[in-house]
Order: C-alpha cells, then sequence, then structure tokens
C-alpha cells in the first residue's frame, strides 16, 4: 500500500526527472541497436554497409530468413539447447542451494576453506580446466555426448550459484529455523519447507542468469559437442556468423542472429515476470 | 511447495524427453566404413555446401560413409588437441604451410597414393592428372615428400577494380614504384582512393613492402627475431606516411576491422586496390556481384630488395591422418574432391582453381596466374610478419598511427624498435 | 546433514575444478608444447614460463589492458547499475519494464551485441554516432575513426560495459529489494529525503552486495575474452589483447600464422596468474567490506 502511494506522489515524481531522462535514453539507444540488427537482416549486404539502409530501396528481403533457416539446422541447435538448458538449470539449484545454505549458516571446520575454494572455481577461466578435461573425455569416448555437456554445464556454474545464494541464506533471520526446531522439523525438513522458498527471489534471479549463461556458452560446447545433431545454438550461431563473414552474406546473418536471439528474447521477457513475482512475493512477506 | 513440485516436474520432464534426442553418438551401420573429415570450411560457405553434397554422392556410389565436421577457421585452434587425445579424424585441410610444417607430424605420406589411378582419373595416376605446380610445391612444403593433396590455390597479389583504372585512365598495371605513384596519383584525381588494409592485413602489407626495399631474406630475420632497426623500416615509414597525406590510402585503413576494408571500400566500389589473396572475389561476391577484377604483383621497391618475382602463394590441401584406419577410402574422397565432375563444381561455386591439369582460371583471378608462373622466390604468409604475436601487434599499431598522422616516419622507425 | 547438502557439490568441483586445476597449475611450472601432451614429455623449467611471460611485450599490454577494464569499467559500471537500480526502485513508472529492458543486452549473445557495435555504432562512414554528431552539425566529431588506434579500446570498453550494467543492476535491485520495507517507511514517515534514505539506509545494507558484485566483476575482467576476439578478429591487436586471448593464441597456436608456435605451459602460467588475481580480490573484498549479519 505504502508503495502505491509514493508512486502516485508528484513530488516524488518531478524528483525523479533526471532518472527518467537517463534510463529513457538508456532504453532508446538499446532499442536502435537492437533494432538495426531486425533492420539489417532485412536488407542485403549492400544495403547494410550504405546510406540506405533505413530505405529499404530493394524491399524487404524476407528469403534472408528462409536461406538462414535451411542451409543452417537452427530447429535442431534450438532444441537441443532448449534440453541442455533446462536440465542443467535445475539440476544446478538442487545442488548448489543445500550447499550454500549449509555453508552460510552452520560454523565447522573447514568451512571458509570451501568458500575460497568456490570462489578461486569462479576465477579459474575455462580454458584452464577444457584441455585436461579433453584429454580425459577423448580417453574415455565421451565427446560429442549430451550428458556430458549437460554434467560440465552444471559443475562450471555450481561454484556462482552457490556462492551467490550464501548471500541470500545469509541474510534470512535464523528465527525460521528455531521455530522450525521447535515444532519439531528435522534439519533437512526445515531447509526444503521453510528455507528454500524463502530465498525464491534469489533462487529465480539466479537461475536467469544461468539459464542466459548456459545458453549463450559457447567454448565448451564447441570443443566438447562439435558434431551438428549435438551442437547448441551458441556454437551453431558463431559457425553461422563465421561462415557467412567469408561468404559476404550480411543480410543472411543477422537474419541468423535474430533467429537465435528471439527465443531468449521472449524466454526473457517470460522469465522477468517470474523475477518481478519473487521479488513482490518477498516483499508482502516482509 | 509448488515451486518444489514444478522443480520435479520440469526434471521428470527433461528426463522422458532426452532419450528422444540421444543417439548424439551414432555407431556406424554394421560393415559400413566411415570417413570421418574436419574441415577448415563452415557450412555454408560455397565450399563447405558443394563438399557436403559431395559426400552424399561419394556414399551413394561407393557405399563409403563420410562425415565431415564443419570446424570453420577455429579447426587452427581445435585440430591439434583432437588429434593428441587420439579422435577419429581420418583427413583434415588448411593452408599448405600449416599442414605441412605445424601439423606435419601427423600426417601419413602419400606418395604411393598419388601414383595409382582413380575413376575419375581418365587412367592416368593422380599425380599425372592435376596441376603438376601444385603437386610440386607441396612436395616441397612436405620437405620433398607429397604428404598432403592441394586443391584451391590462391596467390597474394594487388587486386585491383579495373573500372576504376579505366576511369582514371590507366592503360597499363604499374611495374616500378615510380609507375605505382602515378597511378595512384591519377586516382586520386579521378576522385578514387587508390589502396586501402585492414587489421587482417596489415601484416602482409608491411612484409611485402620489407620484402620490396630490404629483400626475402632480411625481411624474415626481422620478423622472426622482432629486430627492426633496419634503414627499411624508416623509409617504410617515409614513403607511406607520404601518401597518407597525400590520400593515396584510405585514412580507414587504420580504424578498419576485418572486413570492413574489403566490404565496405573495395566491395562499395570506393577504392580501387588492396593487396589480398586472390580468395577475395569469392569473399565479397555477395556484395558486390559485377565487380571487374583485376591483379597484378606488388611493384619493385628499390634495388635492395625482391622484385615481381617475390610473392606469396599457396593453396589450401588436404592431409590423412597417419593414424587412420581407413587410409584407402579417405584418399579416394579426396580424390572424387579434386578430379572430375566434383572438382568443376567446387571450383566453380567458390571462383577458385579446378585441379585438374589444364584448367583455366576465372575470369576474375585470371592475372594471377601469371604472377604465380613468374614467381622465383616464394614468400611465405605475411613475409613471416605474423611469425611472433609481438611484431603482429606492433605493426598494426604503429602502421595505423603513421597513416593517421599520429607518428611520422623517424617516430614510426622508434616505436618500431622498442 | 552437513555432508549430505555439500556432497554434490563438492563432487562437481573436485572433477571440474580441482582435478584440472591441479593439472594446469602443475603443468606451469614444466616446458609443455601441446596441451594433451602426455606427463612423461614434459620437462621442468620452474618460473621460467613466469618469466617468458613477462618478458613479452603483449602479454603485458593484455595485463595493462585488463586493468584498465577492471578499474575504470568497474567504476563506471557500478555508479550507473546502483544509479538506475535505486531509481527503478524508488517509484519510477514502468520500472519493471525499464528493467527488462535496461537487462535485455546482457541476454543477447555478446557476438550478437559486439556485431552490432561495431557495424553500426562505430561506422565512421554510415554509423549511429556519425549520424548523430552529422545531424548536430558537429562534422569533425561525426567523422572520429571510433576504431582507430588511440580509441579502440576504449571503444571496445564501452560497448562492454554497456552489456554490463544491465547485470549489475540486477544484483543491486535484488538486494534493495530485500531491505525491509518498515525502515524505508520508518524514515519517510520521519522526513528523510531520497539522499539521506540513500546513504544512510540502503547503502549499509548493499555491503554484501557491493562485495558479489565486485568479485563478479573481477571474475568477469579476468574472463574477458570474446570482446577481444570481436574488436580484433583475425589476430592479436595491443589495444584489444587480454590475458585470455593471449592465452588462446599460445595454447591453440596462432589462427594467423601458418608457423604457429605453441607453449601450453605458459599458457598455463597464464590461467595460474588470472586465479591468483581472483583470489586476491575475493580476499580482499572480504576484510574490507565485512558481512555481518543484519540484525533484525
Amino acid at each position: 500500500m505504502a508503495k502505491k502511494l509514493r508512486s502516485l506522489d508528484h513530488h516524488t515524481q518531478v524528483r525523479l526527472i533526471p532518472s527518467y531522462v537517463l534510463v529513457v535514453t538508456w532504453v532508446i539507444f538499446t532499442f536502435v541497436l537492437i533494432g538495426w540488427v531486425f533492420f539489417a537482416s532485412f536488407s542485403t549486404s549492400q544495403e547494410i554497409f550504405s546510406d540506405s539502409m533505413f530505405k529499404f530501396e530493394s524491399g524487404f528481403h524476407f528469403e534472408n530468413y528462409i536461406r538462414a533457416w535451411n542451409t543452417q539446422k537452427v530447429s535442431v541447435y534450438f532444441m537441443n539447447s532448449l534440453m541442455y538448458t533446462v536440465v542443467s538449470c535445475t539440476s544446478i539449484i538442487l545442488i548448489a542451494s543445500p550447499a550454500a545454505y549449509v555453508l552460510s549458516r552452520f560454523k565447522f571446520r573447514g568451512n571458509l576453506s570451501i568458500q575460497s575454494l568456490l570462489a578461486s572455481a569462479l576465477g579459474i577461466p575455462a580454458i584452464m580446466i577444457v584441455m585436461p578435461l579433453f584429454s580425459l573425455v577423448s580417453r574415455l569416448r565421451l565427446t560429442n555426448n549430451r550428458w556430458l555437456l549437460i554434467f560440465l554445464y552444471i559443475a562450471m556454474n555450481v561454484p556462482f550459484t552457490t556462492f551467490f545464494l550464501l548471500a541470500f541464506f545469509k541474510s534470512l533471520s535464523t528465527t525460521y529455523e528455531e521455530a522450525a526446531y521447535i515444532d519439531g522439523c528435522s534439519p533437512m525438513g526445515t531447509f526444503w519447507r521453510i528455507m528454500f522458498p524463502l530465498v525464491q527471489p534469489g533462487i529465480i534471479t539466479v537461475t536467469v542468469f544461468n539459464f542466459i549463461t548456459i545458453w549463450n556458452e559457447y567454448f565448451m560446447s564447441m570443443i566438447f559437442a562439435n558434431k551438428p545433431k549435438v551442437r547448441p545454438v551458441s556454437v551453431g550461431l558463431f559457425n553461422m556468423i563465421q561462415a557467412m563473414r567469408y561468404t559476404g552474406d550480411w543480410g543472411g546473418m543477422f537474419a541468423s542472429v535474430v533467429i537465435v536471439f528471439l527465443p531468449t528474447f521472449l524466454l526473457y521477457i517470460f522469465l522477468s515476470e517470474r523475477i518481478i513475482q519473487g521479488v513482490t512475493a518477498g516483499a508482502i512477506k516482509g | 511447495m509448488k515451486k518444489k513440485g514444478m522443480v520435479v516436474a520440469l526434471l521428470v520432464l527433461a528426463v522422458i524427453v532426452t532419450p528422444l534426442f540421444a543417439g548424439g553418438s551414432a555407431e556406424d551401420a554394421a560393415g559400413k566404413k566411415t570417413v570421418t573429415y574436419w574441415s577448415m570450411w563452415n557450412e555454408a560457405e560455397p565450399q563447405g555446401l558443394v563438399m557436403a553434397e559431395a559426400a552424399e554422392a561419394f556414399e551413394e556410389e561407393t557405399g563409403i560413409a563420410v562425415e565431415i565436421v564443419f570446424n570453420g577457421r577455429e579447426i587452427r585452434k581445435t585440430l591439434q588437441p583432437a588429434l593428441d587425445a587420439g579422435e577419429t579424424i581420418d583427413i583434415f585441410d588448411e593452408d599448405i604451410s600449416r599442414v605441412n610444417s605445424t601439423w606435419g607430424e601427423y600426417l601419413l605420406p602419400l606418395e604411393e597414393y598419388v601414383s595409382k589411378s582413380y575413376p575419375t582419373t581418365g587412367g592416368e595416376s593422380y599425380s599425372d592428372a592435376v596441376s603438376t605446380a601444385l603437386i610440386d610445391l607441396a612436395r616441397q612444403a612436405g620437405g620433398g615428400t607429397l604428404k598432403t593433396a592441394p586443391y584451391q590455390p590462391f596467390a597474394f597479389v594487388v587486386m585491383y577494380n579495373k573500372d576504376h583504372f579505366n576511369k582514371a585512365g590507366i592503360t597499363e598495371t604499374p611495374k616500378t614504384w615510380t609507375e605505382f605513384e602515378n597511378v595512384c596519383a591519377k586516382l586520386v584525381q579521378a576522385g578514387i582512393t587508390p589502396i586501402t588494409v585492414d587489421d587482417a592485413y596489415m601484416a602482409a602489407f608491411f612484409g611485402y613492402n620489407m620484402a620490396r626495399l630490404a629483400g626475402y631474406e632480411r625481411t624474415l630475420e626481422m620478423a622472426n627475431n622482432n629486430e627492426f632497426n633496419d634503414p627499411a623500416v624508416l623509409e617504410f615509414g617515409k614513403i607511406w606516411s607520404d601518401f597518407a597525406k597525400k590520400g593515396y590510402i584510405s585514412k580507414k585503413a587504420a580504424s578498419n576491422i576485418y572486413p570492413a576494408g574489403q566490404i565496405e571500400e573495395i566491395a562499395a566500389g570506393k577504392v580501387a586496390m588492396y593487396l589480398n589473396g586472390t580468395w577475395l572475389p569469392n569473399e565479397i561476391k555477395g556484395n558486390a556481384p559485377n565487380f571487374n577484377w583485376g591483379a597484378f604483383a606488388w611493384p619493385e621497391m628499390g634495388p635492395n630488395g625482391n622484385g615481381t618475382e617475390a610473392n606469396n602463394y599457396g593453396a589450401q590441401c588436404f592431409g590423412i591422418n597417419a593414424n587412420s584406419q581407413v587410409p584407402d577410402e579417405a584418399f579416394q574422397f579426396i580424390v572424387y574432391l579434386t578430379t572430375g565432375e566434383w572438382d568443376s563444381k567446387l571450383a566453380k561455386e567458390s571462383l577458385g582453381v579446378p585441379m585438374g591439369k589444364n584448367s583455366t582460371w576465372p575470369k576474375q583471378t585470371a592475372e594471377a596466374k601469371t604472377i604465380i608462373d613468374n614467381t622465383t622466390t616464394w614468400m611465405t604468409w605475411a613475409a613471416g610478419m605474423e611469425n611472433l604475436a609481438d611484431v603482429n601487434a606492433k605493426i598494426k599499431e604503429n602502421f595505423s598511427k603513421l597513416i593517421l598522422g599520429s607518428l611520422n616516419a623517424e617516430q614510426f622507425y622508434a616505436a618500431m624498435n622498442k | 546433514m552437513i555432508i549430505i547438502f555439500l556432497t554434490p557439490a563438492m563432487i562437481c568441483y573436485l572433477l571440474v575444478f580441482l582435478y584440472p586445476s591441479i593439472r594446469t597449475t602443475i603443468m606451469s611450472f614444466f616446458a609443455v608444447e601441446s596441451v594433451s601432451d602426455p606427463i612423461s614429455t614434459w620437462s621442468f623449467n620452474g618460473l621460467e614460463n613466469y618469466r617468458t611471460l613477462f618478458n613479452t611485450a603483449i602479454f603485458r599490454q593484455s595485463m595493462r589492458n585488463i586493468a584498465n577494464i577492471w578499474l575504470v569499467g568497474g567504476i563506471g559500471v557500478m555508479v550507473t547499475a546502483l544509479f538506475f537500480a535505486v531509481s527503478l526502485t524508488n517509484g519510477m513508472k514502468f520500472s519493471k519494464f525499464f528493467r527488462s529492458v535496461i537487462y535485455l543486452p546482457n541476454v543477447v549473445s555478446a557476438i550478437a551485441m559486439g556485431t552490432m557495435w561495431i557495424n553500426y555504432v562505430y561506422n565512421s562512414s554510415y554509423g549511429l554516432l556519425h549520424d548523430i554528431f552529422a545531424t548536430l552539425g558537429m562534422t569533425t566529431l561525426s567523422e572520429t575513426l571510433w576504431t582507430g588506434p588511440d580509441k579502440l579500446f576504449w571503444s571496445m570498453l564501452v560497448a562492454y560495459s554497456f552489456g554490463m550494467v544491465g547485470y549489475h543492476m540486477l544484483i543491486f535491485m535484488a538486494s534493495i529489494e530485500q531491505i525491509p520495507k518498515d525502515y524505508m517507511e520508518a524514515a519517510q514517515i520521519e522526513g528523510a529525503n531520497v539522499f539521506q534514505r540513500f546513504f544512510h539506509i540502503t547503502l549499509p545494507f548493499l555491503r554484501g552486495c557491493f562485495r558479489t558484485n565486485i568479485v563478479m566483476w573481477t571474475v568477469f575482467t579476468v574472463a574477458f575474452f570474446v570482446w577481444g576476439q570481436l574488436f580484433s578478429p583475425v589476430n592479436l591487436s595491443n589495444a584489444t589483447v587480454a590475458p585470455m586471448n593471449y592465452m588462446y593464441e599460445i595454447v591453440f597456436g596462432s589462427s594467423a600464422s601458418t608457423t604457429t608456435v605453441r607453449d601450453s605451459g605458459a599458457g598455463a602460467a597464464v590461467g595460474v596468474i588470472m586465479m591468483i588475481i581472483v583470489i586476491i580480490a575475493f580476499s580482499a573484498t572480504n576484510l574490507i567490506v565485512k558481512n555481518d549479519d543484519v540484525e533484525l
């Protein structure tokens, strides 16, 4: 209630004019940037690199999209990415949240060391770990195996997710656990039924991050999943762009970009509502 | 509680749905041989498209399956680790120098294979049916033994716009530096920018100039030792800062990020010349379908250096993995791609040169053939200036500044010697 | 219970981070050419790899570059992100919409974003900046070569930072939303204005959040790779090289030169140096920004 009152407050709105100006400029710039890609995807290569791009003298070239879709196996890549991302994201939460909870609440020997280890994992660039892994994986003949790829995605993102959720768990009051203990709830039950739901905003936010990270992840995918059947969109897009750079087909290249980016964009809009739900739900409970 | 239920439901769904997508690592059909080819091309490039078709036709004709993994140029990074780790790779391809020197230890010698005849070689042995010059080059690159099968030859020369030259009233291509300067002056008068470059080719540009000013041997020395205390470097600085002031070289050359030089300046018809490879027409045919191409060798620049007989040329080539389980089948596919019907198709679609013995170069790059024929000193890529990352980066930074005028010739020389 | 809860995460860590990191760290003290060479071919050479690195001009340049990215970019991004976060949680209308749009660049693949910046925004003849300045009549400014040698690094930094603001803004917002509303309401009732509320309530609550953001920013800076590749697509440039780009070149071989010299030992050394930087950042922020529990 108080929040609604505030936003209708005329005085506040006037105070916020500088904010509006900056935010709106930023937003317009973003639209222009992304809008340009849409325009380019309907143009010919010649038009893109000339003054006349927005005039569409030769009309809208929908065939760029058809070409991008046909010569590339965009649907296969898309389904692959979808599967990898969904499975990975759910698994990551199931693995990382218990760990984050335990690290944030319980004082035991090695707690801080484990936290430092996990944090250091964040600073280890993919290149560092990829090659020993690749040697190992090749010897085991597991290259181009979907489950291996999913396992890698999960393992790569668990440290960050744990670290992220740690801050959220830390900020929760201990009264909940005390109450649960009094009520006779087991520690594990307390976690799943009470603490876990309380960090919803954090979980939703970090899942969105993970989703996008895994969706756009291309380095590991390129090395471990190169065959078209298992390839995700990120590698597919990179290949398409490379190819089109060498063939000079810029219209087709931007069409590919749009095809690949549109689902993420739509998914993002859909998911961002969940963020807001989670956040306001947290506010109401508080 | 609802959340947890949803999570579980999603996971279950995923587990159920997954087997539908599984089977990524398919087993070969019983008894069928498969050749795995790691290609330097991208799926959508003309070469990629033609090869995919050829692979299908090959399988129909011979029953041998060909699996092509289109790496694109990333193959330069992904191949060796894969080979070292024992991944099944039978054929791979790339630039002739790279395959022979960098990947030389993985190659299966091919002398035996090329002395045989195949269905598409019309009774002759393979090496007789294809371009002798290229086979010789490949043999040379392999240190005396033929270890690779070349295709798609190229030369690194000045590619130019004949329409521009006509418009400016230029009737002959320049062979000496004075002639080159005159050509530039005439082009500027006609309102055309003479030459440009972008960050992918600056090192080659510099290398060629050094070879013309100080000789190829000395250039290699400079490049490999990162030592530029040669008067030729100062000379380069003077020439090009002068040219920049006169507008002979596009100001944008200082800021062009590949492929801006070839697309925004050459294809767009603003610039007349580009020191580049004969692959250029194929790369920008989408942007400039009716370009009137011509080629000439980089002119001689002084008495201490090489003249137009020193050039960089080469080819892409196929190599067979020494550990391949199916070398015969692999070479069969290579023959299939480089002779007969598929050879012509590959060349036609990519504005390349067929391997067939008496084949002609496409008109866009025909003049480059004469240059190769007259080349007596073979230069490596960029005359060696890309061998060290430090050197390459230095050249790009300082040459750009020279063009912009933020460095004069003396400062350029000093910066190159830091 | 602790053990059960921690085990899956630890298994992931051990297999995917600990084993490879240890192996790579060890590799950094040996002369190794190919990354998958068997251990028998490795020859011990102590700190030689590190010495080679610091004697390589382009590696030193890459370190300078990420230092600039971290400091200048970091300040720019954090200030902008915080400003947006506070604005959007302070009663702006359409805040949900704005939030989505500001975060959007982070969702789009870096490859796509980078291409937009290079081919559209920074194009010196037909680009956005050119058009804007030309319309404003500032012709010299409109002809600026944004990707020229002196500006390339800063152009890249701006493009990169633009995409990062949304991410850090979201982290700030998630934290701000967790500040108990009664504090804010009490302060308002007592007549505190926007600035007072910000400095005395919001900022202290955000301490933990700052720590997260600084560490994440350090991690991203250390892993800076794709943008460097986009702005110098074919080979390394002094203006855009980051340690990761350099490491990619020496471990896998140069993408342009046909006589590649691989040095996985030195590449491993680069990785170790990067790792140390992150550990320093984590420990430093741990000490400076104490993550005390907030008494509710």
